[in-house]
């Protein structure tokens, strides 16, 4: 049976550290624009902490939300690029493949998350900088769209070593980079086409919420809410 | 009205083909530079990559994408002013189709090069063409951008074989004036005309299968170019009024540019006598009725998206009506509702200036439309946190320049080619109306008219 | 993977580095002979400890072959070798327990900073401008043994000075052994941000002068006062990790947790009740608090030392009303465990100790010291080294007499020209030393005054130890072997201490054994813990931990503090605004600036990317007639700096925050001549018992400059409504 890769986001536990966002860059060779480019709005962070302030001083607070590629089932960024390059996976990951990107950047405009970026000059790492790169992730030139892909790189390397040891992949085995370095262990990835999995039944939670659900899109990021002190009050 | 003859008809239409002022080398010259400047920014932009433009996370399309469907509207008012009144009959049309038809081409081929221009890798864009690949990929024929490709190839096509086809007789006319390799030239592109009757017949039979076949063409054009927007669920894009909405603008932005090109050229070559208030005052007539059409696809559009106050449209509503892009929207509906209307029903006020000033109004309004959908709502698309802005910088602003530059260079060259007014259906008109005017003397004589 | 694309990753490096060489045939690239033994494509994981902050994580590297540009035999060349590629918390070290924060996942960008130094230095110009030329190692060796033996064969070994951040493990030991040995002082500590004034009142409270360990996880009510614990303070990776355990880590259980501070942290961020408090008066709530339980008799405590923090008094003085005291009290006491955690700003006050004194007590009440869900510290095996000798004492030696006191001075992990007030004059100070040789990896504002500069290897390509000082409720002491060979002509600075005491003209009274770091560190783990296996099992793990017989907490009766008025410098009216540095998330105190992942790493609150910023509170922003990002002038009594504003909901009226970090003049080419650095202009307070800097203790006022806006935002929304969309 094809795997359904996913995730859920808990809101409670995530502090808003960013390791997640530095782990991505770290793992997935983005490039670093710069000063000029980043005033420019080009900065690439495939996974960002989004911040909101609710009320006003002092009954100010802030909510925090890890954004990244939803891996919608109904991905809005599939239809609409002319040459494939946007494309589903059978194990329900929206694909991004590089070398059949010309660039039209409609994939970025029907996103409803805005989780994709673009190349907007090729990437270029001050030496030695370059010696860091991630061997198993390619290098993307100028004009090519590119975001989160689950680390794709490490369930392709999950699935090479279970087929080798002849398993089935256990559940925690394959954790993207954010996943892998979250500090509080708000994300967890894995399989939604196992029953058993963490993943599943954290997508089945009552706290569980999509992001942007009435799009349409079918993310398979669950987000589970923050509590409240009242909530714990009556346990 | 005084009656020309034929001969000097065919004499003054012919004289921008046969002769050439300083005025049009150093004018030619002047867009020309203009044109290699854009040329040269198109490379500078392919070589250090899109990031040279204003484009950023998340507004991802500007000013490349605004001139696309710009310069696509503009190419409607051709071909459908022309095919329509064509096919009603309209005899006033006669020293207007080819100015107009001239425009539909040149105008897509200019719009056609943005799609180019604002591609990452544009030297991959021959994907695109649907051919048998060793590694058997096709184009997503899913996606807009591929049904632009095909629509937009399919309308080029038939607007070059549109503006052709009565080219004809004018190219044997030309040919039957000249010698050397100008006769040799316009000897192959007018097939061997003679102007049998039956070559007429023919050409009139297929005149009239274009103008019927060209409608549907050029409204299906407009509205696939409006499904690049409509089919993704961005805010105020994802509705199914852009088709309409869209087509109704080409054809509004496309008499604009009509109009003004026909005062340029009605001054440029002296054919004050041909291109004649009148042509001016009905083709005014037009463009106000789409003036008020377009007014209630715009005020439909917002009245239907601010009644639904559904959240994630609403910030990319309000930012047109009374935020950021407000200026842009209010100089809109200035310019394309506002403006027009005194200019072109007040009598005092109505002339060929006033109905050129209207319509470089709506010229400018039409472009800050298509700028206004693209993006205020792509700035204002998903998570508040990921909103953004969006300025041009100086290699879009060029770019734009110049297409209007390649716009007035090509119709330039286009004008030393070949007539710009259509010299046979001139002559036809005027034999017709001879013959009008015979049939009523005759009538009146035989006493069957009052 | 695909091994098209690793060749071209591959392909790229060598081509390019032959490119390099196109047209200069004389300098093709050679390729060495590799020196390790490696297999291309696999990647192997090695154990290592990060250094960027004082938590002291446990990580694993991810390294896989690559060839990389190096120099042997003073040639240049090519040569394949396992390469560090990405770092991962240990899943068994106890403090990590398998998680790097952001920073230490960007911590592997030192080892391969473009400008890092690659070869040893000597000063050829006037001190402080540069430029350096490149010298042998041997040339290296002999310019600083002449200096030591120097100073030695004229009696004067105590005008040798080795400065240091406070390190931990055999590193300080070696540094504190040596300098004994030789017969200069200790080595100075240059640590102003760090918390000195909590590990002395813990040794008042309870007997260990050292941070606490929080079992978060297991607790059902933490209150933080002014503490950024889940990002930039004491052990914030455990931290975060016992954090999210607390909320959703037992079904049914829920902790609660509170925050009490000025400036809304990223920590505070977090908390499902935020508490605003005027500065200097987070010991009076925590006393209140106090009162409040032992007056309802919740728990059993001296009334009459509290007899002064009513709920109304201490409502008056912090700005927090009756009500909330009350229910914050009661809710502390019900549910247990609960903890009480003080850190960052409150300290930072010249009330500091007062207030570290007055959560301790609270915490003590609460009867979670030394429990499950409660407060404990960490056995520190091995920890032998002498206490250091005052900094300030040193700068103000220096500044005081004409002829400098310290003749030489060895330089290592601290930046004092950067990271103290101008008000210290530590340029001045510094300016003056006739020798000063810098083991640091970068030329930055206190490295550019040496006259020698001995690169160290990056942490990636070293030995590398640490006996973290909180985090886990167990011993642990970390070592690892380097994770990689050295990319640059650099050399260990514990190896090359050991080398100079070796060769010194004036042998040593008592010689250091050891001929490498290696080997002492071999030394120390045997002696910690005796067996053939144990130092093969700690290298190949990362260190050795366990529970040890110690006991965590000592019991004690709760202390109740004497009261102490807050000081500030800067009269109210010339000086309105409270003046907040914080460590930023990106570079804490600023030493971490010049990782340019960090650099463009959006500030969690402020969405700001290679930037400066000043928080201002929105209403009082607009109350100045400023909108967001508009230059202001920050000045107090010691000095002015300019930064853009940024509106903030979170901040009182009068205080304003800004990050530390940003301001380096020369620290690479990622930080150079960016932005402000706001400690330069913080006033020269004081703790009085411990001498701490007090760092919040500064009043400013602001003023709207012309200058153009160089606030960089991630957040589109915040870029253009900062009032709509935040």
């Amino acid at each position: 049976m094809p795997h359904k890769w996913g995730m859920a986001v808990d809101l409670d536990r995530c502090t808003g550290c960013e390791a997640c966002v530095v782990a991505c860059h770290s793992e997935n060779n983005i490039p670093t624009v710069g000063e000029t480019e980043a005033a420019r709005g080009r900065a690439m962070h495939w996974i960002r902490i989004e911040r909101y302030w609710e009320g006003e001083f002092p009954e100010v607070q802030v909510k925090f939300r890890p954004v990244l590629c939803q891996q919608c089932d109904e991905a809005p960024c599939e239809p609409v690029c002319p040459t494939y390059a946007s494309s589903h996976s059978e194990d329900g990951l929206n694909s991004q493949i590089y070398n059949r990107c010309i660039g039209t950047r409609y994939c970025a405009n029907a996103c409803g998350y805005n989780v994709r970026f673009f190349n907007f000059f090729t990437p270029s790492w001050d030496k030695p900088l370059h010696l860091q790169l991630n061997p198993d992730v390619s290098v993307r030139e100028g004009g090519v769209m590119e975001k989160c892909t689950f680390c794709i790189q490490r369930i392709n390397a999950g699935k090479v070593s279970a087929g080798i040891e002849q398993r089935p992949l256990l559940d925690g085995e394959i954790q993207p980079a954010c996943v892998q370095s979250c500090t509080a262990n708000a994300l967890v990835f894995g399989d939604l086409a196992d029953p058993d999995s963490t993943v599943s039944k954290l997508s089945k939670s009552p706290r569980g919420t999509k992001l942007l659900e009435e799009l349409g899109t079918k993310p398979k990021v669950t987000y589970l809410q923050r509590g409240s002190w009242d909530d714990s009050q009556k346990r | 009205m005084t009656r020309k003859s034929d001969s000097s008809l065919t004499d003054d239409l012919l004289r921008p083909v046969f002769e050439t002022s300083t005025k049009f080398y150093v004018t030619a010259a002047v867009l020309a530079v203009i044109v290699a400047a854009g040329f040269g920014t198109w490379f500078y932009q392919i070589y250090w990559g899109m990031g040279v433009t204003g484009d950023n996370w998340p507004v991802f399309w500007g000013l490349h994408e605004t001139n696309f469907v710009f310069w696509i509207g503009i190419s409607h008012a051709g071909t459908l002013i022309s095919a329509i009144l064509r096919i009603v009959n309209a005899t006033w049309r006669r020293p207007v189709t080819r100015c107009a038809e001239v425009i539909t081409a040149f105008a897509l081929m200019i719009g056609a090069m943005f799609p180019l221009v604002h591609l990452g890798r544009p030297w991959l864009a021959w994907w695109l063409i649907p051919y048998p690949s060793e590694r058997l990929l096709w184009p997503n024929y899913r996606s807009p951008l591929v049904w632009d490709f095909f629509a937009i190839n399919t309308y080029l096509l038939s607007s070059l074989l549109f503006l052709a086809l009565p080219a004809i007789p004018d190219f044997a006319l030309i040919r039957d004036r000249t010698t050397g390799w100008r006769n040799w030239l316009y000897g192959k592109l007018s097939l061997g005309w003679q102007g049998t009757p039956r070559q007429w017949h023919r050409l009139e039979s297929a005149m009239h299968m274009m103008a019927l076949a060209i409608i549907p063409i050029a409204i299906s054009v407009h509205t696939i170019v409006s499904f690049d927007f409509s089919m993704a669920v961005v805010p105020m894009w994802h509705s199914t009024i852009f088709g309409p909405y869209f087509v109704v603008g080409a054809i509004f932005s496309g008499i604009a540019a009509l109009n003004i090109v026909m005062a340029i050229v009605r001054r440029m070559l002296h054919l004050e006598k041909y291109l004649q208030p009148i042509h001016f005052r009905n083709l005014g007539k037009l463009m106000l009725a789409m003036s008020l059409l377009w007014g209630y696809f715009v005020f439909n559009e917002r009245l239907v998206t601010w009644y639904g106050n559904t959240p994630h449209e609403m910030a990319a509503l309000w930012s047109t009506q009374l935020g950021r892009y407000s200026p842009m929207f209010w100089t809109m509906i200035f310019c394309n509702f506002i403006l027009p209307f005194p200019l072109l029903t007040i009598r005092k006020l109505r002339s060929i200036t006033a109905t050129v000033i209207a319509s470089c109004g709506v010229v400018i309004g039409m472009w800050l439309e298509r700028f206004l959908i693209i993006v205020p709502s792509l700035s204002y698309k998903g998570t508040s946190y990921s909103w953004g802005t969006y300025l041009p910088r100086w290699p879009e602003i060029v770019i734009f320049g110049a297409s209007f530059a390649a716009m007035a260079l090509l119709y330039l060259l286009f004008s030393k080619f070949i007539p710009i007014i259509s010299i046979w259906e001139m002559k036809v008109g005027q034999h017709s109306k001879i013959k009008v005017a015979a049939q009523v003397q005759e009538s009146e004589a035989a006493g069957e008219l009052v | 993977m695909d091994r098209r694309n690793f060749l071209k990753v591959g392909a790229l490096t060598g081509a390019s580095a032959t490119l390099t060489s196109c047209g200069n045939p004389e300098h093709q690239m050679i390729r060495f002979i590799p020196e390790e033994e490696i297999q291309g494509g696999i990647a192997i994981w090695k154990p290592s400890v990060c250094p960027l902050c004082a938590t002291g994580c446990g990580m694993l590297v991810r390294v896989v072959d690559g060839e990389a540009e190096v120099i042997r035999n003073g040639k240049k060349g090519l040569i394949q070798m396992g390469l560090a590629r990405k770092l991962e918390g240990n899943p068994a070290h106890p403090i990590s327990q398998g998680k790097l924060c952001a920073r230490g996942q960007a911590a592997i960008q030192v080892t391969y900073h473009p400008d890092r130094i690659i070869h040893p230095l000597k000063r050829n110009g006037v001190r402080g401008s540069g430029p350096f030329q490149e010298i042998t190692w041997d040339e290296a060796i002999t310019i600083l043994l002449s200096q030591i033996d120097g100073l030695a064969a004229a009696g004067s070994q105590n005008a040798l000075a080795f400065l240091t951040k406070p390190m931990r493990g055999q590193r300080q030991t070696l540094i504190s052994r040596f300098m004994q040995s030789y017969g200069a002082p200790p080595p100075m500590n240059f640590d102003p941000f760090g918390d000195q004034v909590l590990r002395r009142a813990n040794a008042h409270s309870f007997g260990h002068e050292q941070l606490p360990t929080f079992d978060i996880a297991q607790s059902r009510y933490v209150i933080s006062f002014g503490a950024d614990f889940l990002g930039t303070w004491n052990a914030a990776v455990p931290q975060s990790a016992g954090y999210g355990e607390m909320r959703q880590g037992k079904p049914g259980h829920r902790g609660k947790f509170v925050q009490v501070e000025a400036r809304m942290s990223q920590t505070g961020a977090n908390a499902d009740e935020w508490v605003p408090v005027n500065p200097g008066t987070e010991g009076v709530l925590a006393l209140g608090m106090a009162h409040v339980i032992v007056n309802l008799k919740l728990r059993p405590g001296n009334l009459a030392a509290l007899a002064e923090y009513t709920p109304a008094e201490v409502a008056k003085r912090t700005g927090v009303k009756t009500e909330r005291i009350e229910r914050l009290a009661r809710e502390f006491a019900e549910n247990s465990p609960a903890i009480a955690i003080i850190g960052g700003t409150p300290l930072a006050h010249t009330n500091g100790m007062f207030s570290a004194l007055a959560v301790n007590t609270l915490n003590t009440l609460s009867g979670s010291m030394g429990k499950p869900g409660g407060i404990s510290f960490m056995p520190q095996p091995g920890k032998d080294a002498p206490p250091g000798t005052s900094f300030n004492k040193f700068v103000t030696e220096q500044l005081a007499s004409p002829e400098s006191p310290v003749k030489a001075l060895l330089l290592h992990e601290a930046n004092p020209v950067y990271g103290s007030p101008s008000a210290w004059r530590v340029r001045e100070a510094l300016s003056k030393i006739p020798f000063i040789a810098s083991f640091g990896s970068f030329i930055d504002e206190t490295s550019i005054l040496a006259d020698l500069v001995l690169p160290d290897h990056s942490f990636l390509e070293s030995w590398v130890d640490d006996v973290p000082e909180s985090g886990a409720g167990i011993a642990v002491a970390s070592v690892a072997p380097p994770a990689m060979r050295p990319i640059h002509q650099t050399r260990a600075m514990p190896d090359v201490l050991l080398d100079v005491s070796h060769r010194l003209a004036k042998p040593l009274q008592q010689p250091l054994p050891w001929k490498t770091y290696e080997e002492m560190l071999k030394d120390s783990f045997e002696s910690i813990s005796p067996g053939a296996d144990t130092w093969n099992n700690a290298i190949a793990n990362g260190g050795v931990w366990g529970k040890t017989g110690e006991p965590g907490v000592r019991p004690l009766v709760p202390l109740f503090p004497r009261y102490s008025e807050p000081e500030f410098d800067g009269e109210g009216v010339q000086f309105p605004f409270h003046f907040l540095p914080y460590k930023s998330q990106s570079f804490l105190d600023g030493s971490l600036a010049h990782l340019p992942w960090l650099q463009e790493l959006p500030d969690v609150l402020s969405t700001a990317m290679w930037s400066s910023w000043v928080e201002v509170h929105t209403e009082t922003a607009r109350g100045l007639g400023l909108v967001q990002g508009d230059v202001v002038e920050i000045s107090s009594t010691q000095g002015k700096i300019q930064a853009p504003v940024l509106l903030s909901p979170g901040i009182a009226p009068n205080v304003i925050a800004m990050p530390m970090g940003q301001g380096h003049e020369t620290f690479t080419r990622f930080a150079s001549g960016r932005g402000a650095n706001p400690i330069s202009i913080l006033a020269p307070m004081a703790e009085p018992e411990t001498g701490a800097l007090a760092w919040a203790a500064t009043r400013v006022r602001i003023s709207k400059v012309d200058a153009a806006s160089k606030l960089i935002l991630f957040a589109g929304g915040m870029r253009e409504h900062p009032d709509d969309h935040r």
